[in-house]
């Protein structure tokens, strides 16, 4: 009788990656990552005092990373789910180009190198904010609702709203009314955001069993809820200029764009039948992108003005 | 043994592919690279506080 079993030595040959470095981009979500990039940016822009430049790119490099680690990590925890589904199974790890060992080893480093840059170089509130979106991005959502609860965008867009609020403290060393009312706006944005989403790619999800609103409560169901989302995401975004927090061009601005969402929504309430819903849906989900990129820019603009125009503005 | 002969010996252990040693290049380029902003930021951000960079209420 042999001691040592060679069928066991041929079977715990390591695995040698052949990832790239491209594959470790596409776990960071570059295009989630660009939103909260410029979401965070407007946080940092609108936020009063002077910040240094290299704090306010060291905070920006932190909560990108940040947020980039709560994709790698969302995409270690899903590696099943994103195999079924048609829009993520070109992912690296359906791909099987990183293992989800891999991808979770990076998500983690990258993760703690995030907050505890944050944490020593800018200030410990902010990094101890970054460490909770990626807490509950990461354990919250993805572990908890995500396959839980149709609700689990709703709750979890949280995380998603956060990163201007961290650049906020990050900026000031505090909070305030400004950065909670830019979390509500994206707050209400997501969910007529991913059920637009969900809608025309329900098959896709109901396939992978995630429970997503069109798939447990129907489209029916989800497109009210998306037009009374809709209603409320334009009534926040419009209340901080009456309130006095943002000025009259930005008000306008988002009415404007509010009006636009709010036709597209109501569109996506009427189109019933499967084609013109189809068109419908995905003319909201490519708005709805305009929109939150149009409204945040606005507010950049106007600073960016004011700091030119400080007499006449 | 002489040398020659043992010049000519199949490798042991694992041996890499060329695609292999190409993909591990890379990460390491992009871990050194990463690295070195790393250094660099703590540098830049040390310029910047100066003294206050010791100070480290929160």
């Amino acid at each position: 009788m042999s001691v040592v079993d060679h069928n066991a030595i041929e079977l715990s040959v390591p695995h040698i990656s052949e990832a790239e470095v491209g594959d470790y981009i596409a776990l960071l979500k570059p295009r989630v990552m660009s939103l909260v990039i410029f979401t965070a940016l407007v946080g940092l822009a609108i936020a009063p005092g002077h910040f240094h430049p290299v704090l306010a790119v060291t905070s920006l490099l932190c909560i990108a990373v940040g947020a980039g680690a709560s994709g790698a990590l969302n995409m270690a925890l899903e590696g099943d789910i994103d195999a079924l589904m048609s829009r993520t199974a070109n992912r690296p790890i359906p791909r099987g180009r990183v293992t989800r060992e891999e991808a979770m080893a990076f998500g983690v480093t990258l993760a703690f190198f995030s907050v505890m840059t944050l944490g020593i170089l800018v200030n410990w509130y902010a990094g101890a904010l970054l460490a909770f979106t990626i807490f509950f991005y990461v354990v919250i959502y993805t572990l908890w609702l995500k396959r839980w609860t149709a609700q689990n965008i709703v709750i979890g867009g949280a995380a998603g709203s956060l990163p201007p609020v961290v650049a906020w403290v990050a900026a000031t060393g505090s909070i305030s009314v400004e950065p909670l009312l830019l979390f509500l706006i994206i707050f209400f944005w997501t969910p007529p955001h991913f059920w637009a989403l969900a809608l025309f790619r329900s098959d896709d999800y109901a396939r992978a069993g995630v429970p997503m609103l069109p798939v447990v409560a129907g489209p029916d169901a989800t497109r009210l809820q998306i037009l009374l989302y809709t209603v409320v995401l334009v009534a926040i975004a419009a209340a901080p200029w009456p309130l006095g927090y943002f000025d009259a061009v930005y008000g306008i601005a988002s009415l404007i764009l509010g009006a636009g969402m709010l036709a597209l929504a109501v569109n996506v309430y009427v189109s019933r039948e499967r084609l013109a819903s189809l068109r419908a849906t995905r003319k909201l989900f490519a708005f709805s992108i305009l929109y939150l990129f149009a409204l945040f820019a606005t507010l950049l603009v106007e600073v960016v003005v004011r700091a030119f125009l400080p007499a006449t503005w | 043994m002489t040398p020659a002969m043992a010049d000519k010996r199949e490798p042991d252990g694992i041996v890499l592919t060329e695609a292999q040693k190409k993909s591990r290049r890379q990460r390491s380029i992009a871990m050194a690279l990463a690295l070195g902003v790393l250094v660099l930021l703590f540098f830049a951000v040390t310029l910047v506080k100066g003294p206050a960079v010791l100070n480290r209420p929160l």
